[in-house]
């Protein structure tokens, strides 16, 4: 299928990987999922809009190149080519970082818009790492999204958050602005889940998550000590050595390419949750 | 009132266009009914203890003094009450059913005569009342009647999710899918959930007591219908997460189980 598409024109589709709360996972998962990409062979390029907390590029082990950046590129004080950071393990992954120096105010809807248009005419996947909250910098970071990425924590108040973000994506966004325009395809991905502490009652499950969201599930993300560490290296955790939570990026990745993965976490720390999940959902 | 909008409008669009408006208004006021002729330390320190359970919702509320059962009142007590309710950030600014030496004094102390109109439904002798309103400015006409409900219904067919409120200002709310918690629903009618209420839902907003809300799964923060209100505290057990309609009877708010 990719090569097929590599032919023509890249997809350019950007996907915002958004959650209203702070702490829940979202860079970890922009590098996941933009590395999950890459690996594939789509040309993938990771944007950071958490502007003056500039955390993409240590999470994707770049930080010690970052000369020029995002907004360097929108102020026009350099040029996009300049700004962007090859990854030296997968040579279709670009990091895009953002200043650590200003604030979200220098970001404008024109600039981004430029900037977008622009990684459209050379990438397949343009993933936008948004920064925590509903203001500036969250909604331009989905304002020109193709499809949203909801990460969500098992616990209420990131659901809650979670929701408000769903609503703002279906009403605070180019797609929702424009008459007779697709409405953008958000997916929820659970993220730091914990079988145990479910079953112990102190967290949320999955199917309540899903019943307030109402929204599709791309993946289910175990709470596990290998993204803690592959974060401190700085490599993508599903570049890194295999753990659960790599391939249950990787799963979620696949789904994302509207590939039909059956959701698996690890069998032999959680029996008959599967059986349980899929008996609810059959 | 209506037509004079229309006329104005047309006439603005032919030749030069015109440095005003007049336009209808509605809007929500507080009548302060005054129980007694006794307006002294008592009354102050009861107005006082009001004020301090609810300090936002009458936060620089526009209060009409409403002197119904205060014909005794002497007029030269009303400078002192408008001064008395405008020191507790009560935009005092008319009075109703004075007698014709009240209405000089209160006219005198800057409040405006305000002909009597229904009133909201939190008053125990109301009947089914529209919104309660009054004309502020003497300039605008009253408005003839609240706006009938119009037939058609507001549908929404997307969930709704925190944060987000929507508002029927006519007719009846129906909402196909979940409302999270966190939403607002607020319907002139009736409001019908199709899906799981964990919101917000107020019907009869502006005064329709005869409003009452459905839902498919009770598991609601709120529900109010005409101003009277229940919150997820006081909504009984056993009904939430059940179908369930909600409405008013003898100034109750009362929940029975559907099917």
């Amino acid at each position: 299928m990719t090569t097929e598409l590599k032919q023509e024109r890249p997809v350019g589709k950007i996907i915002v990987i958004t959650s209203g709360k702070g702490g829940v996972g979202k860079t970890t998962t922009s590098a996941a999922i933009g590395a999950g990409l890459a690996k594939r062979g789509h040309k993938t390029v990771v944007i950071d809009f958490d502007v003056g907390l500039r955390n993409l590029d240590m999470i994707m082990g770049c930080e010690r190149r970052v000369v020029f950046d995002f907004i360097n590129v929108i102020q026009g004080e350099a040029k996009l080519k300049q700004a962007l950071i090859k990854d030296r393990r997968l040579e279709t992954l670009c990091v895009l970082p953002t200043s650590q120096t200003r604030d979200k105010d220098a970001l404008t809807k024109e600039g981004v818009e430029a900037v977008l248009a622009e990684l459209r005419e050379e990438f397949d996947y343009i993933i936008c790492d948004s920064p925590a909250g509903i203001e500036k910098g969250a909604q331009l970071a989905m304002y020109f999204a193709d499809e949203a990425v909801v990460v969500t924590n098992p616990e209420v108040s990131s659901v809650r958050d979670s929701d408000r973000v769903l609503g703002l994506l279906a009403s605070k966004t180019k797609r929702a602005e424009e008459e007779g325009a697709e409405p953008i395809k958000a997916q929820v991905l659970l993220t730091r889940y914990d079988a145990q502490r479910i079953a112990k009652g102190e967290m949320m499950t999955v199917e309540d998550v899903l019943e307030i969201l109402a929204v599709p599930l791309l993946g289910i993300i175990p709470e596990s000590p290998a993204v803690l560490r592959a974060s401190n290296v700085g490599v993508p955790i599903v570049l890194d050595a295999p753990s659960n939570a790599g391939s249950a990026y990787e799963d979620a990745v696949a789904r994302l390419m509207g590939e039909d993965v059956a959701l698996r976490l690890d069998p032999d720390r959680r029996p008959g949750l599967m059986r349980r999940l899929f008996g609810r959902t059959a | 009132m209506p037509e004079q909008d229309a006329s104005a409008h047309d006439a603005g669009a032919i030749s030069a266009p015109k440095p005003f408006q007049f336009r209808g208004r509605l809007f929500t006021a507080v009548a302060l009914r005054l129980e007694s002729a006794a307006v002294d330390a008592g009354f102050y320190a009861a107005l006082d203890a009001q004020l301090r359970q609810t300090p936002q919702f009458f936060l620089d509320a526009p209060v009409i003094v409403d002197l119904e059962q205060a014909g005794t009142l002497d007029p030269a007590v009303l400078p002192g009450l408008v001064a008395g309710l405008r020191a507790r950030k009560l935009s005092a600014f008319g009075v109703q059913n004075a007698t014709p030496a009240q209405q000089a004094a209160a006219a005198a102390a800057g409040l405006v005569v305000v002909p009597r109109a229904n009133d909201g439904p939190l008053r125990p002798e109301a009947g089914p009342a529209p919104a309660r309103r009054s004309s502020a400015r003497r300039a605008e006409p009253a408005p003839p009647e609240a706006p009938a409900p119009a037939p058609g219904a507001q549908m929404i067919l997307t969930p709704v999710r925190s944060g987000q409120t929507v508002v029927a200002e006519h007719g009846d709310l129906v909402v196909v899918g979940p409302v999270s918690s966190g939403a607002e629903l607020i319907a002139a009618g009736n409001i019908h959930v199709y899906g799981r209420l964990r919101g917000r839902a107020m019907a009869g907003a502006f005064g329709d007591t005869a409003a009452r809300i459905f839902c498919q799964s009770l598991d609601a923060e709120l529900v109010a219908i005409a101003g009277y209100y229940r919150t997820s505290e006081t909504l009984a057990a056993e009904l939430q997460k059940r179908a369930v309609q909600i409405f008013l009877k003898d100034r109750k708010l009362c929940l029975e189980a559907l099917g």
